[in-house]
């Protein structure tokens, strides 16, 4: 019976392991939904930077532009939001 | 090939890379102690990565030790083979999570074909355990 349940939870696990990439959470997960919105562009060095949108921590939508024709440092960092 | 047999090998093949491995980890610490020692592996793992390097080393040499004896002694150390594949179903699990995280993007599929690995030795484990043997 042991050896069965086993046997059944690992198979699920491998299931689950092939399937990852197929499902809605995608190749890396929440990241993927994210990707989406940027498809496709590319920026050139020493180009001006493309309009995007984002939320601040508080949820309150904040636009690129907004900071356009003043010294703006971005930086990148990525977070677990599961 | 019997069961047994089959059981057998894949402990003591499994063991013996253990053992290899873990000493190759426990040696990798000391390595990276020299100047520059460090960079050298694929991976910078700095002083903490290097620290539970060596631990990982210690204890891979004694599962494998633990693999190596029920290969000799399958009917009396069946519950290494148990283990083992319970701590084989744990490093998938993890690796499936680490996959999905996306901090280890840089391995690509390598995590998810590593975790199939495993998952397919646990059920191997899992099949090829001997029955008990009734003590008298």
């Amino acid at each position: 019976m042991l050896r069965w349940l086993a046997t059944a939870a690992i198979a699920a696990l491998l299931v689950l392991d092939v399937v990852l990439p197929h499902t809605s959470l995608g190749r890396r997960g929440p990241e993927a939904l994210q990707r989406a919105d940027v498809a496709g562009v590319t920026v050139q060095v020493g180009a001006p930077a493309p309009d995007v949108s984002l939320r601040t921590l508080e949820g309150a939508p904040l636009s690129l532009a907004r900071f356009r024709g003043h010294p703006l440092l971005v930086t990148f960092e990525r977070s677990v939001d599961w | 090939m019997s069961r047994l047999t089959a059981y057998r090998a894949l402990c003591g093949a499994v063991g013996a890379l253990f053992v290899v491995s873990g000493l190759i980890c426990f040696a990798g610490f000391f390595r990276a102690q020299a100047p520059g020692g460090e960079m050298a592996g694929p991976i910078p793992l700095g002083v903490g990565g290097l620290y539970f390097l060596a631990f990982t080393g210690c204890a891979l040499v004694g599962w494998g030790g633990a693999l190596l004896g029920a290969a000799r002694q399958p009917h009396t150390h069946r519950t290494v083979g148990t283990a083992a594949a319970f701590a084989l179903v744990m490093m998938a699990v993890y690796r499936i999570a680490a996959w999905l995280i996306g901090d280890y993007a840089f391995l690509g599929n390598l995590p998810r074909v590593e975790a199939a690995v495993l998952l397919l030795f646990a059920l191997a484990f899992v099949w090829l355990r001997p029955p008990a043997v009734s003590e008298a």
